[in-house]
């Protein structure tokens, strides 16, 4: 998916991790796509580095759909859909 | 049939049992069961004393930064080493059992003794049988 579809996604949740380090934002991300259902997109900020390639690997094993990251200043999103 | 882990949870300092932790945080954000066995100083820091009061914690490593060490959780904005045992316990089939032997030499050698997270208090033969049946195992 390119940077310019992810940027236009209306994600049916926003995470904001952007306040935890590693281990937090993978938790957050972990609880909150419990309250969505398949199909919906949830967007997780963060600003852990370590983050970037947790959490898509976390997903993919879980069967979700990781569509991408967009860099932002200081921070980054990563969009996914429920499995 | 989940995946499982073992953790043979020796330590009851502040530093290991701090990564202790964000290792459970992890194999609860992938749904695996979790079985703890605690040991010697780990039933130690889960007596109910202990559990509520960090400052009684040492560092395994590096003693004289633990209070940079403890700052810096605080400034990333990381638990005290107990939530995480707790938050995983939220999110998946985590069991926290404590060797009677080192209760004992705690003085705890009941479950009013200790933490509201430990589950039981359990011999050394039923770690073993756990431990061959995990997937993953552990020594911290």
């Amino acid at each position: 998916m390119s940077q310019e579809e992810l940027v236009a996604i209306q994600a049916d949740k926003v995470v904001d991790a952007r306040g935890t380090a590693c281990p937090g934002p993978l938790l957050a991300a972990k609880k909150a796509i419990a309250e969505i259902t398949s199909g919906q997109v949830m967007e997780v900020l963060s600003a852990d580095e370590g983050t970037k390639k947790d959490i898509p690997k976390w997903a993919t094993k879980k069967n979700h759909e990781y569509m991408g990251t967009v860099e932002e200043s200081g921070f980054f999103k990563i969009y996914l859909r429920k499995a | 049939m989940p995946k499982r882990m073992t953790m043979a949870l020796f330590s009851g300092s502040i530093d290991k049992l701090t990564a202790a932790g964000v290792v459970l945080t992890g194999a609860a954000a992938d749904d695996m069961d979790v079985d703890i066995y605690v040991l010697l100083q780990g039933a130690r820091a889960f007596r109910k004393d202990v559990a509520a009061d960090a400052t009684k914690l040492e560092m395994a490593e590096n003693p004289q930064l633990k209070q940079e060490f403890l700052d810096s959780l605080k400034k990333l904005n990381v638990n005290p080493w107990l939530e995480f045992f707790r938050e995983a316990k939220e999110l998946t089939n985590v069991k926290i059992h404590v060797c009677g032997l080192a209760g004992k030499i705690w003085g705890a050698e009941k479950m009013e003794d200790f933490n509201e997270l430990v589950d039981d208090i359990v011999g050394i033969s039923e770690y073993i049988t756990a431990a061959q049946e995990s997937d993953v195992h552990l020594f911290i």
